[in-house]
Protein backbone atom coordinates (compact mmCIF):
# COMPACT_ATOMS: atom_id res chain seq x y z
CA UNK A 1 0.00 0.00 0.00
CA UNK A 2 2.75 2.38 0.95
CA UNK A 3 4.65 1.55 -2.19
CA UNK A 4 1.57 2.17 -4.24
CA UNK A 5 1.09 5.60 -2.71
CA UNK A 6 4.72 6.39 -3.27
CA UNK A 7 4.43 5.36 -6.89
CA UNK A 8 1.34 7.51 -7.23
CA UNK A 9 3.20 10.45 -5.75
CA UNK A 10 6.00 10.08 -8.24
CA UNK A 11 3.78 9.60 -11.22
CA UNK A 12 1.17 12.20 -10.44
CA UNK A 13 3.24 15.35 -11.07
CA UNK A 14 4.17 14.09 -14.50
CA UNK A 15 0.75 12.96 -15.55
CA UNK A 16 -0.67 16.09 -14.02
CA UNK A 17 1.61 18.50 -15.83
CA UNK A 18 0.65 16.99 -19.16
CA UNK A 19 -2.88 18.20 -18.76
CA UNK A 20 -2.08 21.70 -17.59
CA UNK A 21 -3.26 24.54 -19.73
CA UNK A 22 -1.10 27.58 -20.30
CA UNK A 23 -3.07 29.47 -17.72
CA UNK A 24 -2.74 26.66 -15.16
CA UNK A 25 0.98 26.89 -15.58
CA UNK A 26 0.94 30.61 -14.94
CA UNK A 27 -1.32 30.28 -11.93
CA UNK A 28 1.01 27.66 -10.50
CA UNK A 29 3.89 29.99 -11.20
CA UNK A 30 2.38 32.92 -9.36
CA UNK A 31 1.73 30.67 -6.40
CA UNK A 32 5.26 29.31 -6.51
CA UNK A 33 6.66 32.82 -6.66
CA UNK A 34 4.91 33.76 -3.47
CA UNK A 35 5.44 30.54 -1.53
CA UNK A 36 8.62 28.80 -2.61
CA UNK A 37 11.88 29.47 -0.82
CA UNK A 38 14.61 29.70 -3.39
CA UNK A 39 17.76 31.35 -4.58
CA UNK A 40 18.11 32.28 -8.23
CA UNK A 41 21.18 33.57 -10.02
CA UNK A 42 19.97 35.60 -12.95
CA UNK A 43 21.34 37.54 -15.91
CA UNK A 44 19.43 40.36 -17.53
CA UNK A 45 20.20 41.24 -21.11
CA UNK A 46 19.17 44.48 -22.78
CA UNK A 47 20.57 45.28 -26.19
CA UNK A 48 24.32 45.01 -25.55
CA UNK A 49 23.98 45.25 -21.80
CA UNK A 50 24.30 42.27 -19.45
CA UNK A 51 23.61 42.50 -15.73
CA UNK A 52 24.09 39.61 -13.34
CA UNK A 53 22.07 39.52 -10.15
CA UNK A 54 21.11 37.16 -7.40
CA UNK A 55 17.67 36.89 -5.86
CA UNK A 56 16.68 35.06 -2.69
CA UNK A 57 13.37 34.68 -1.01
CA UNK A 58 12.25 32.76 2.00
CA UNK A 59 10.28 32.82 5.23
CA UNK A 60 11.93 33.65 8.54
CA UNK A 61 9.77 33.71 11.69
CA UNK A 62 6.63 33.98 9.59
CA UNK A 63 8.06 37.01 7.82
CA UNK A 64 8.40 36.94 4.07
CA UNK A 65 11.93 38.04 3.29
CA UNK A 66 13.41 38.68 -0.12
CA UNK A 67 16.82 39.91 -1.11
CA UNK A 68 18.08 41.20 -4.42
CA UNK A 69 21.68 42.05 -5.20
CA UNK A 70 23.28 43.32 -8.40
CA UNK A 71 26.64 41.67 -8.75
CA UNK A 72 28.46 44.02 -11.11
CA UNK A 73 29.41 47.64 -10.57
CA UNK A 74 28.72 49.68 -7.46
CA UNK A 75 26.73 47.74 -4.86
CA UNK A 76 22.97 47.95 -5.22
CA UNK A 77 20.71 45.83 -3.10
CA UNK A 78 17.11 45.67 -2.11
CA UNK A 79 15.62 43.91 0.87
CA UNK A 80 11.98 43.12 1.41
CA UNK A 81 10.54 42.33 4.82
CA UNK A 82 6.84 41.61 4.59
CA UNK A 83 5.43 44.66 2.82
CA UNK A 84 8.37 47.02 3.10
CA UNK A 85 11.09 47.19 0.51
CA UNK A 86 14.35 48.93 1.41
CA UNK A 87 16.74 50.03 -1.29
CA UNK A 88 20.44 50.08 -0.40
CA UNK A 89 22.56 51.93 -2.88
CA UNK A 90 26.10 53.17 -2.66
CA UNK A 91 25.40 56.81 -3.43
CA UNK A 92 22.47 57.57 -1.17
CA UNK A 93 21.13 56.69 2.26
CA UNK A 94 18.86 53.65 2.33
CA UNK A 95 15.16 54.31 2.00
CA UNK A 96 12.07 52.17 2.28
CA UNK A 97 8.83 52.08 0.39
CA UNK A 98 5.66 50.15 0.80
CA UNK A 99 5.62 47.30 -1.67
CA UNK A 100 4.81 43.65 -1.55
CA UNK A 101 7.67 42.61 -3.80
CA UNK A 102 11.04 43.73 -5.08
CA UNK A 103 10.81 44.91 -8.63
CA UNK A 104 13.43 44.36 -11.20
CA UNK A 105 13.57 40.62 -11.71
CA UNK A 106 10.24 39.37 -13.04
CA UNK A 107 7.30 41.53 -14.11
CA UNK A 108 5.28 42.34 -11.03
CA UNK A 109 2.06 41.02 -12.48
CA UNK A 110 3.46 37.49 -12.55
CA UNK A 111 3.23 37.49 -8.76
CA UNK A 112 -0.39 38.47 -8.84
CA UNK A 113 -3.66 37.52 -10.40
CA UNK A 114 -2.89 36.05 -13.79
CA UNK A 115 -6.39 36.43 -15.13
CA UNK A 116 -5.87 40.19 -15.24
CA UNK A 117 -3.39 39.65 -18.04
CA UNK A 118 -5.93 37.81 -20.14
CA UNK A 119 -7.56 41.02 -21.32
CA UNK A 120 -4.50 42.02 -23.26
CA UNK A 121 -2.68 38.79 -23.90
CA UNK A 122 -3.45 35.30 -25.03
CA UNK A 123 -1.56 32.53 -23.24
CA UNK A 124 -0.22 29.88 -25.57
CA UNK A 125 1.55 26.73 -24.50
CA UNK A 126 4.84 26.24 -26.33
CA UNK A 127 7.53 23.59 -26.38
CA UNK A 128 9.95 22.52 -23.74
CA UNK A 129 13.62 23.31 -23.51
CA UNK A 130 16.43 23.09 -21.03
CA UNK A 131 17.35 26.22 -19.10
CA UNK A 132 19.74 26.46 -16.15
CA UNK A 133 20.05 22.70 -16.22
CA UNK A 134 16.32 22.27 -15.72
CA UNK A 135 13.47 21.35 -17.99
CA UNK A 136 11.45 24.42 -18.88
CA UNK A 137 7.95 24.81 -20.30
CA UNK A 138 7.42 27.73 -22.67
CA UNK A 139 4.32 29.87 -22.36
CA UNK A 140 3.83 32.72 -24.78
CA UNK A 141 2.02 35.93 -24.02
CA UNK A 142 0.64 36.83 -27.42
CA UNK A 143 -0.57 40.41 -27.55
CA UNK A 144 -4.18 40.52 -28.61
CA UNK A 145 -3.64 43.75 -30.55
CA UNK A 146 -0.79 45.74 -32.02
CA UNK A 147 -0.72 48.16 -29.10
CA UNK A 148 1.69 46.17 -26.93
CA UNK A 149 4.68 43.88 -27.17
CA UNK A 150 4.70 40.11 -26.96
CA UNK A 151 6.44 38.23 -24.20
CA UNK A 152 7.36 34.66 -23.45
CA UNK A 153 8.24 32.82 -20.30
CA UNK A 154 9.80 29.46 -19.50
CA UNK A 155 8.71 27.78 -16.27
CA UNK A 156 10.53 25.11 -14.35
CA UNK A 157 8.72 21.80 -14.66
CA UNK A 158 9.42 20.92 -11.04
CA UNK A 159 8.84 24.13 -9.14
CA UNK A 160 6.87 26.24 -11.64
CA UNK A 161 9.30 29.07 -10.99
CA UNK A 162 10.21 31.24 -13.97
CA UNK A 163 13.46 30.33 -15.67
CA UNK A 164 13.49 32.85 -18.47
CA UNK A 165 11.43 35.82 -19.54
CA UNK A 166 11.71 37.57 -22.90
CA UNK A 167 10.09 40.71 -24.21
CA UNK A 168 9.78 40.88 -27.99
CA UNK A 169 8.93 43.84 -30.16
CA UNK A 170 6.35 43.76 -32.93
CA UNK A 171 8.92 42.32 -35.32
CA UNK A 172 9.59 39.49 -32.84
CA UNK A 173 13.01 40.86 -32.06
CA UNK A 174 14.29 40.45 -28.54
CA UNK A 175 14.11 43.62 -26.46
CA UNK A 176 14.94 42.27 -23.05
CA UNK A 177 15.75 38.93 -21.55
CA UNK A 178 15.88 37.79 -17.96
CA UNK A 179 17.35 34.35 -17.57
CA UNK A 180 18.03 32.17 -14.55
CA UNK A 181 21.39 30.45 -14.68
CA UNK A 182 21.09 28.64 -11.37
CA UNK A 183 18.04 27.87 -9.30
CA UNK A 184 18.28 26.38 -5.81
CA UNK A 185 15.38 25.58 -3.55
CA UNK A 186 15.96 25.53 0.17
CA UNK A 187 13.99 24.65 3.28
CA UNK A 188 16.12 26.49 5.84
CA UNK A 189 16.59 30.15 5.07
CA UNK A 190 20.17 31.17 4.44
CA UNK A 191 21.83 33.43 7.00
CA UNK A 192 21.48 36.55 4.85
CA UNK A 193 17.68 36.31 4.98
CA UNK A 194 17.75 35.65 8.73
CA UNK A 195 19.94 38.70 9.18
CA UNK A 196 17.65 40.79 7.02
CA UNK A 197 14.68 39.79 9.14
CA UNK A 198 16.38 41.01 12.31
CA UNK A 199 17.86 44.20 10.95
CA UNK A 200 16.16 47.54 11.62
CA UNK A 201 15.37 49.06 8.26
CA UNK A 202 14.53 52.74 7.80
CA UNK A 203 10.94 53.90 8.08
CA UNK A 204 8.85 54.05 4.98
CA UNK A 205 9.35 57.47 3.40
CA UNK A 206 6.48 59.88 3.38
CA UNK A 207 5.57 61.43 0.12
CA UNK A 208 4.06 64.57 1.48
CA UNK A 209 4.21 66.59 -1.68
CA UNK A 210 1.84 64.35 -3.54
CA UNK A 211 -1.37 66.14 -4.37
CA UNK A 212 -4.46 64.91 -6.03
CA UNK A 213 -4.48 65.16 -9.75
CA UNK A 214 -7.19 66.72 -11.82
CA UNK A 215 -9.97 64.54 -13.08
CA UNK A 216 -8.23 63.08 -16.06
CA UNK A 217 -9.76 60.47 -18.24
CA UNK A 218 -8.93 58.75 -21.49
CA UNK A 219 -11.31 58.64 -24.39
CA UNK A 220 -9.44 55.61 -25.64
CA UNK A 221 -7.18 53.02 -24.04
CA UNK A 222 -5.98 49.69 -25.41
CA UNK A 223 -7.96 46.73 -24.09
CA UNK A 224 -6.75 45.71 -20.65
CA UNK A 225 -5.04 48.96 -19.73
CA UNK A 226 -6.39 50.77 -16.71
CA UNK A 227 -5.48 53.75 -14.60
CA UNK A 228 -3.75 52.70 -11.39
CA UNK A 229 -2.38 55.97 -10.02
CA UNK A 230 -2.96 59.61 -10.69
CA UNK A 231 -1.43 62.44 -8.73
CA UNK A 232 0.45 65.70 -8.94
CA UNK A 233 4.09 65.66 -7.98
CA UNK A 234 7.38 67.25 -8.91
CA UNK A 235 9.59 65.62 -11.48
CA UNK A 236 12.79 64.23 -10.10
CA UNK A 237 15.80 66.28 -11.10
CA UNK A 238 14.09 69.30 -12.61
CA UNK A 239 11.47 69.80 -9.85
CA UNK A 240 8.76 70.77 -12.21
CA UNK A 241 5.23 70.05 -11.06
CA UNK A 242 3.51 67.51 -13.29
CA UNK A 243 0.20 65.77 -13.43
CA UNK A 244 0.95 62.08 -13.40
CA UNK A 245 -1.13 59.12 -14.48
CA UNK A 246 0.03 55.51 -14.39
CA UNK A 247 -1.52 52.93 -16.69
CA UNK A 248 -0.86 49.22 -16.82
CA UNK A 249 -2.13 46.11 -18.53
CA UNK A 250 -0.16 43.87 -16.20
CA UNK A 251 3.03 43.51 -18.21
CA UNK A 252 3.53 46.98 -19.67
CA UNK A 253 3.58 50.11 -17.53
CA UNK A 254 2.82 53.46 -19.10
CA UNK A 255 3.31 56.83 -17.47
CA UNK A 256 1.46 59.87 -18.78
CA UNK A 257 2.58 63.33 -17.70
CA UNK A 258 1.02 66.71 -18.24
CA UNK A 259 3.33 69.66 -17.73
CA UNK A 260 3.87 73.19 -18.92
CA UNK A 261 5.63 73.11 -22.24
CA UNK A 262 9.28 74.08 -21.91
CA UNK A 263 10.92 76.80 -23.97
CA UNK A 264 13.25 74.36 -25.66
CA UNK A 265 11.18 72.21 -27.99
CA UNK A 266 10.96 68.51 -27.21
CA UNK A 267 11.34 65.64 -29.67
CA UNK A 268 8.02 64.26 -30.77
CA UNK A 269 9.09 60.68 -30.48
CA UNK A 270 11.96 58.76 -29.01
CA UNK A 271 12.76 55.07 -28.71
CA UNK A 272 15.45 53.44 -26.60
CA UNK A 273 16.97 50.15 -27.52
CA UNK A 274 15.40 48.27 -24.65
CA UNK A 275 11.96 49.07 -26.00
CA UNK A 276 11.09 52.09 -23.88
CA UNK A 277 9.34 54.66 -26.04
CA UNK A 278 8.45 58.24 -25.34
CA UNK A 279 6.01 60.47 -27.15
CA UNK A 280 5.50 64.18 -26.62
CA UNK A 281 2.28 65.91 -27.69
CA UNK A 282 2.02 69.66 -27.50
CA UNK A 283 -1.38 70.97 -26.56
CA UNK A 284 -1.43 74.75 -26.39
CA UNK A 285 1.19 75.76 -23.86
CA UNK A 286 1.13 72.36 -22.19
CA UNK A 287 2.84 69.15 -23.14
CA UNK A 288 1.55 65.63 -22.72
CA UNK A 289 4.34 63.09 -22.36
CA UNK A 290 3.62 59.37 -22.52
CA UNK A 291 6.28 56.76 -21.99
CA UNK A 292 6.45 53.04 -21.48
CA UNK A 293 7.56 49.79 -23.04
CA UNK A 294 4.95 49.69 -25.77
CA UNK A 295 5.04 50.68 -29.44
CA UNK A 296 5.24 54.44 -29.84
CA UNK A 297 2.00 54.50 -31.85
CA UNK A 298 0.20 53.29 -28.75
CA UNK A 299 1.69 56.11 -26.70
CA UNK A 300 0.79 58.63 -29.35
CA UNK A 301 -2.81 57.54 -29.37
CA UNK A 302 -3.00 57.44 -25.58
CA UNK A 303 -1.50 60.92 -25.32
CA UNK A 304 -4.06 62.24 -27.77
CA UNK A 305 -7.01 60.68 -26.01
CA UNK A 306 -6.28 62.32 -22.67
CA UNK A 307 -9.06 64.65 -21.61
CA UNK A 308 -10.42 66.42 -18.54
CA UNK A 309 -13.67 65.10 -17.26
CA UNK B 1 108.05 23.24 -50.13
CA UNK B 2 104.43 22.39 -49.80
CA UNK B 3 104.89 21.36 -46.23
CA UNK B 4 106.91 24.44 -45.38
CA UNK B 5 104.40 26.79 -47.03
CA UNK B 6 101.72 25.13 -44.96
CA UNK B 7 103.73 25.88 -41.86
CA UNK B 8 104.06 29.49 -42.98
CA UNK B 9 100.39 29.83 -43.43
CA UNK B 10 99.77 28.23 -40.06
CA UNK B 11 102.25 30.59 -38.46
CA UNK B 12 100.65 33.55 -40.26
CA UNK B 13 97.22 32.59 -38.96
CA UNK B 14 98.59 32.49 -35.44
CA UNK B 15 100.17 35.90 -36.04
CA UNK B 16 103.70 34.60 -35.72
CA UNK B 17 105.14 35.92 -38.99
CA UNK B 18 106.52 39.27 -39.94
CA UNK B 19 105.09 41.60 -42.55
CA UNK B 20 107.45 40.48 -45.25
CA UNK B 21 106.36 36.86 -45.05
CA UNK B 22 102.76 38.02 -44.98
CA UNK B 23 103.04 39.95 -48.25
CA UNK B 24 104.77 36.94 -49.72
CA UNK B 25 101.91 34.76 -48.63
CA UNK B 26 99.37 37.23 -49.94
CA UNK B 27 100.81 37.03 -53.39
CA UNK B 28 100.69 33.21 -53.24
CA UNK B 29 97.18 32.37 -54.47
CA UNK B 30 97.44 28.69 -53.53
CA UNK B 31 98.04 29.56 -49.92
CA UNK B 32 94.78 31.56 -49.74
CA UNK B 33 92.72 28.41 -49.41
CA UNK B 34 95.09 27.13 -46.78
CA UNK B 35 94.67 30.43 -44.91
CA UNK B 36 90.90 30.13 -44.99
CA UNK B 37 91.00 26.51 -43.85
CA UNK B 38 93.33 27.27 -40.94
CA UNK B 39 91.10 30.07 -39.76
CA UNK B 40 88.14 27.72 -39.98
CA UNK B 41 89.97 25.10 -37.91
CA UNK B 42 90.91 27.73 -35.37
CA UNK B 43 87.32 28.97 -35.16
CA UNK B 44 86.02 25.44 -34.73
CA UNK B 45 88.43 24.71 -31.93
CA UNK B 46 87.49 27.93 -30.13
CA UNK B 47 83.82 27.11 -30.67
CA UNK B 48 83.19 30.29 -32.65
CA UNK B 49 81.70 28.59 -35.63
CA UNK B 50 78.52 30.26 -36.95
CA UNK B 51 75.35 28.18 -37.27
CA UNK B 52 75.57 28.16 -41.06
CA UNK B 53 78.98 28.08 -42.51
CA UNK B 54 79.30 30.07 -45.67
CA UNK B 55 82.65 29.01 -46.94
CA UNK B 56 82.71 31.44 -49.80
CA UNK B 57 81.73 34.75 -48.26
CA UNK B 58 83.98 36.75 -50.53
CA UNK B 59 82.18 35.41 -53.57
CA UNK B 60 78.71 36.21 -52.24
CA UNK B 61 79.75 39.69 -51.20
CA UNK B 62 81.24 40.28 -54.63
CA UNK B 63 77.97 39.09 -56.20
CA UNK B 64 75.95 41.37 -53.93
CA UNK B 65 78.10 44.38 -54.76
CA UNK B 66 77.73 43.63 -58.41
CA UNK B 67 73.95 43.39 -58.14
CA UNK B 68 73.41 46.46 -55.98
CA UNK B 69 73.83 49.39 -58.34
CA UNK B 70 71.90 47.68 -61.12
CA UNK B 71 68.89 47.22 -58.84
CA UNK B 72 68.92 50.61 -57.21
CA UNK B 73 69.50 53.01 -60.01
CA UNK B 74 66.86 52.13 -62.63
CA UNK B 75 64.03 51.22 -60.25
CA UNK B 76 64.10 54.43 -58.33
CA UNK B 77 62.23 56.79 -60.64
CA UNK B 78 59.44 54.41 -61.78
CA UNK B 79 58.69 53.68 -58.13
CA UNK B 80 57.97 57.32 -57.47
CA UNK B 81 55.69 57.52 -60.47
CA UNK B 82 53.70 54.51 -59.28
CA UNK B 83 53.41 56.02 -55.83
CA UNK B 84 52.17 59.23 -57.30
CA UNK B 85 49.37 57.45 -59.15
CA UNK B 86 48.37 55.30 -56.25
CA UNK B 87 48.46 57.96 -53.60
CA UNK B 88 45.41 59.64 -55.05
CA UNK B 89 42.97 56.93 -54.08
CA UNK B 90 44.03 56.50 -50.48
CA UNK B 91 43.91 60.22 -49.99
CA UNK B 92 40.28 60.51 -51.01
CA UNK B 93 39.34 57.60 -48.79
CA UNK B 94 41.16 59.33 -45.98
CA UNK B 95 38.86 62.27 -46.36
CA UNK B 96 35.79 60.08 -46.28
CA UNK B 97 36.86 58.20 -43.20
CA UNK B 98 37.68 61.48 -41.52
CA UNK B 99 34.11 62.57 -42.04
CA UNK B 100 32.84 59.25 -40.82
CA UNK B 101 34.93 59.52 -37.74
CA UNK B 102 33.62 62.96 -37.17
CA UNK B 103 30.10 61.65 -37.28
CA UNK B 104 30.93 58.91 -34.86
CA UNK B 105 32.44 61.36 -32.45
CA UNK B 106 29.33 63.44 -32.69
CA UNK B 107 27.18 60.44 -31.87
CA UNK B 108 29.47 59.38 -29.05
CA UNK B 109 29.44 62.89 -27.71
CA UNK B 110 25.68 63.01 -27.75
CA UNK B 111 25.48 59.71 -25.90
CA UNK B 112 27.97 60.99 -23.36
CA UNK B 113 25.83 64.04 -23.01
CA UNK B 114 22.84 61.94 -22.06
CA UNK B 115 24.91 60.16 -19.47
CA UNK B 116 26.26 63.39 -18.05
CA UNK B 117 22.86 64.96 -17.87
CA UNK B 118 21.65 61.90 -16.04
CA UNK B 119 24.33 62.33 -13.44
CA UNK B 120 23.69 66.01 -13.12
CA UNK B 121 20.08 65.49 -12.42
CA UNK B 122 20.91 63.25 -9.49
CA UNK B 123 23.09 65.91 -8.02
CA UNK B 124 20.51 68.58 -8.39
CA UNK B 125 17.83 66.57 -6.75
CA UNK B 126 19.71 66.81 -3.51
CA UNK B 127 18.68 70.36 -2.75
CA UNK B 128 16.00 71.28 -0.30
CA UNK B 129 13.31 71.71 -2.87
CA UNK B 130 13.61 68.08 -3.78
CA UNK B 131 10.36 66.28 -3.13
CA UNK B 132 12.11 63.07 -2.10
CA UNK B 133 15.51 61.83 -1.14
CA UNK B 134 17.76 61.20 -4.07
CA UNK B 135 16.69 58.18 -5.97
CA UNK B 136 18.82 56.38 -8.37
CA UNK B 137 16.04 54.50 -10.00
CA UNK B 138 17.87 53.23 -12.98
CA UNK B 139 19.55 50.10 -11.73
CA UNK B 140 16.68 48.32 -10.08
CA UNK B 141 13.92 48.83 -12.56
CA UNK B 142 16.06 48.61 -15.68
CA UNK B 143 19.08 50.26 -17.20
CA UNK B 144 18.86 52.82 -19.90
CA UNK B 145 20.72 51.82 -22.94
CA UNK B 146 21.86 54.85 -24.90
CA UNK B 147 18.89 56.64 -26.27
CA UNK B 148 18.57 56.11 -29.96
CA UNK B 149 16.72 58.94 -31.52
CA UNK B 150 14.48 57.86 -34.30
CA UNK B 151 12.69 61.02 -35.20
CA UNK B 152 12.24 64.42 -33.74
CA UNK B 153 14.45 67.41 -33.38
CA UNK B 154 16.88 66.02 -30.85
CA UNK B 155 19.28 65.16 -33.64
CA UNK B 156 20.08 68.82 -33.99
CA UNK B 157 19.10 68.84 -37.65
CA UNK B 158 16.96 71.87 -37.21
CA UNK B 159 19.72 74.05 -35.93
CA UNK B 160 19.03 74.04 -32.23
CA UNK B 161 21.64 75.53 -30.03
CA UNK B 162 23.66 73.28 -27.79
CA UNK B 163 21.88 74.65 -24.79
CA UNK B 164 18.50 73.77 -26.16
CA UNK B 165 19.61 70.24 -26.93
CA UNK B 166 21.07 69.97 -23.45
CA UNK B 167 17.86 71.23 -21.93
CA UNK B 168 15.92 68.72 -23.99
CA UNK B 169 18.02 65.81 -22.85
CA UNK B 170 17.78 66.88 -19.26
CA UNK B 171 14.03 66.93 -19.54
CA UNK B 172 13.85 63.59 -21.29
CA UNK B 173 16.04 62.08 -18.60
CA UNK B 174 13.84 63.54 -15.90
CA UNK B 175 10.77 61.96 -17.44
CA UNK B 176 12.39 58.57 -17.90
CA UNK B 177 13.73 58.53 -14.37
CA UNK B 178 10.45 59.62 -12.92
CA UNK B 179 8.63 56.95 -14.90
CA UNK B 180 10.82 54.30 -13.27
CA UNK B 181 10.78 55.87 -9.87
CA UNK B 182 7.00 55.96 -9.80
CA UNK B 183 6.85 52.25 -10.40
CA UNK B 184 8.95 51.82 -7.31
CA UNK B 185 7.16 54.30 -5.10
CA UNK B 186 3.58 53.60 -5.91
CA UNK B 187 2.32 50.29 -4.71
CA UNK B 188 -0.68 51.09 -6.85
CA UNK B 189 1.33 50.68 -10.03
CA UNK B 190 2.01 47.14 -9.04
CA UNK B 191 -0.70 44.64 -9.49
CA UNK B 192 -1.86 43.54 -6.07
CA UNK B 193 -1.18 40.05 -4.95
CA UNK B 194 -4.03 37.81 -5.88
CA UNK B 195 -5.79 36.22 -2.96
CA UNK B 196 -4.67 32.71 -2.38
CA UNK B 197 -8.14 31.23 -2.63
CA UNK B 198 -8.36 32.30 -6.21
CA UNK B 199 -4.99 30.84 -7.04
CA UNK B 200 -5.72 27.56 -5.39
CA UNK B 201 -8.77 26.92 -7.46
Amino acid sequence: MRLFLLALLIISPFSHSEELSAKDWLVNMSQALSETQFKASVVQIQADHVRPLVFLQGTVDEKRIAYLEYLNGPPKNAVKVNNTVTFLEHDQPPYSVNANLIQGVWPVSLYGDISKLEQGYQFVLGGRSRIAGRAGQLIRFIAKDEYRYDAQIWLDLETYLPLRYDTLNRDKQLLEQTMVIELIEFTDSPSILVEASKHDWPEVIKQADRKDAQDWQFTWLPQGFSMVVSDNHRLIGIHEPVEYIALTDGLANISVYVARAPEAPMPEELVTRNGLSMVVEKVGNAEVVALGKVPSQTLERIARSLALK
Amino acid sequence: MVKSSQEWVSAAVDGEVDAQTLTQLASDVDSHQEWQRYHMIGDTMRGELPAAIDLDITASIAAAIELEPTIMAPKNSPAIEVQGVESKTPKTSNVVSLFKQFGQYAIAASVALVAIVGVQSYDQSQDVESPLPVFNTRPLVGTMSPVSLQTGPVTNQQGYTNEQVLEQRKRINAYIQDHMLQQRLNPGVQVEQANQAEINQ
